[in-house]
């Protein structure tokens, strides 16, 4: 059987149509009058139609709610040459269904015939991802609700503890039972301010600096008399860290503050204490100085306890290490979290461990 | 009024939490720190007549309270009574959506000692003393002064 011989024109026409014939998105091929050449089988599933009544028809007169001003528009720019191409947005009524949300995308097509115009015309069906978002939105405003919500209840939980607290320190007989109370207190406020702080910026991460500033605020007020002559200042970077880890963080500076303020300053003594947050990438380091009495001669752990252990418990969640240096005067204990060595520091920062955020670091 | 019933500041307060024991510990901080302080109170109407009553320099009162009653709906009662109102809420959001009835808000978690450092800034700014530092925590709604008048 003799194998039929088909025009170079024919075979091109051929296998023009059977590319729109087979595309998987929704498409239309249109001539410069916007008769429909051709149509997706793609095309005429979603809107109903049957490719062989379409053939011929003019576009925007097959479906009346196709007919919209702005495709029109759109269409006609495309066709005098004004523009290349072009994107329209529609509300289209579908025959078998609700209204559907459509982009059509239009361009004109670049090819040897110069004088035959062609339209290629993609639509896309964007309702139920327009559904979708809307679904998400409202689920991401639910959950903000919720959240709200949650913080609320946490925050008039804390400051049921913190009530509890101070009402029993203020109520016992017992000195001593009296600073542990007062201790437990000031732990509580300190996840307090940072719960304070999450729930008035609305994020998950906290500026480190007017966390620390607002730690710093509520021991003094607690802690230091108006006859005390000790300040507490905050140095450092502006980091913003996870909520998460900044509740650790916040719990190690109460703990040393509350340490200095026992220990370093006795008899009335006056000084400071200062708080020091930097961080170079991954790494960063925290200070707690103070210019008090120092450590005892010999080194004897006195100021071993609670706070010790917590402050302990927490750099090792944080994979920090604590190293406690004798000052003149004074004390400094150093949490250091060592993620990634650093290469190429200048000579200034290589004498102090962290000072600046840099890129230049390398995994070790 | 006697000095008992202003305490060694001369200013009354009153307390609207539903919350006893956070309301009972205020209390009693805020009288060490030499404040009279009214009944104490967990419900928009008790309030209102304590307020109608004893006419406190300054109303701590809490959004969420007893018998789901709202300390703004109060707020807005006591700012006509010539009350100022400072909110003492974990409801940061709700409290800010209230400024114009409330001259500040002392979000929850607060310190106890914060507070009775937040309540005399207030009752000096009041009195159009500005020399107190803010202080930490305490957000101030009017800052062109507190305008407490009655609603018109």
């Amino acid at each position: 059987m003799p194998v039929p011989v088909h025009s170079p024109e024919d075979v091109a026409l051929s296998l023009t149509l059977a590319v729109v014939a087979a595309s998987p998105a929704p498409l239309l091929l249109l001539d410069g009058k916007l008769m429909i050449v051709a149509a997706s089988t793609s095309f005429c599933d979603a809107f109903g139609v049957n490719p062989e009544d379409i053939a011929g028809q003019p576009f925007l007169a097959s479906y009346e709610a196709w007919d919209t001003p702005q495709l029109r528009t759109l269409l006609d720019a495309i066709v005098s040459d004004e523009a290349q191409a072009d994107d329209c947005e529609m509300e289209v009524r579908s025959p078998r269904g609700p209204v559907r949300s459509l982009i059509a995308q239009a361009r004109r097509l670049d090819y040897l015939d110069l004088e035959q115009v062609r339209i290629l015309v993609a639509v896309s069906d964007v309702t139920d991802a327009r559904a979708d978002t809307a679904s998400n939105e409202d689920a991401l405003r639910h959950n903000d609700v919720l959240l709200q919500e949650v913080r609320h209840r946490v925050a008039n939980s804390l400051q049921i503890i913190a009530s509890v607290l101070l009402r029993n320190a203020r109520t016992t007989p017992s000195e001593e039972t009296r600073a542990h109370l007062k201790d437990a207190h000031n732990r509580v406020m300190s996840v307090a301010a940072l719960e304070r702080l999450l729930s008035t910026s609305g994020q998950a991460e906290v500026e480190v600096h007017a966390y620390f500033t607002s730690l710093c605020e509520n021991l003094a007020a607690s802690m230091i008399e108006e006859a005390d002559h000790i300040s507490l200042s905050v140095e450092g970077d502006d980091a913003i860290v996870q909520g998460r880890v900044s509740v650790s963080l916040g719990l190690i500076v109460t703990e040393l503050v509350i340490n200095a303020l026992k220990y370093a300053f006795p008899d009335g003594r006056s000084g400071k204490i200062t708080i020091d947050y930097n961080f170079h990438g991954p790494n960063w380091i925290l200070c707690v100085r103070d210019d008090g009495v120092g450590m005892p001669a010999g080194g004897a752990p006195v100021r071993a306890g609670l706070g010790t252990s917590i402050v302990q418990a927490l750099a090792k969640q944080l994979h920090a290490s604590v190293t406690i240096i004798p000052q003149h005067p004074g004390t400094k204990v150093s949490i250091e979290h060592m993620q990634i060595a650093l290469v190429q520091d200048e000579p200034e920062t290589m004498s102090e461990p962290v000072a600046t955020a840099s890129p230049s670091a390398i995994s070790s | 009024m006697t000095a008992s019933q202003t305490g060694t500041t001369g200013k009354t307060l009153m307390i609207v939490e539903d919350e006893a024991l956070v309301a009972m510990e205020l209390r009693d901080v805020l009288e060490e720190a030499g404040y009279h302080v009214f009944d104490l109170t967990e419900r928009h109407a008790e309030a209102l007549e304590v307020a109608k009553r004893c006419k406190p320099d300054l109303a701590l009162v809490n959004i969420r309270l007893a018998g789901r009653d709202d300390g703004i709906e109060l707020a807005e009662h006591l700012k006509a009574l010539g009350i100022p109102v400072v909110f003492i809420s974990g409801q940061s959001s709700r409290a800010h959506s209230a400024e114009t009835v409330a001259i500040a808000s002392m979000p929850k978690p607060y310190d106890a000692a914060d507070m009775v450092i937040a309540v005399a800034y207030l009752l000096r700014s009041l009195e159009g003393d500005h020399s107190l530092p803010k202080p930490g925590g305490l957000e101030i709604f009017d800052h062109n002064g507190f305008d407490v008048a009655p609603a018109a």
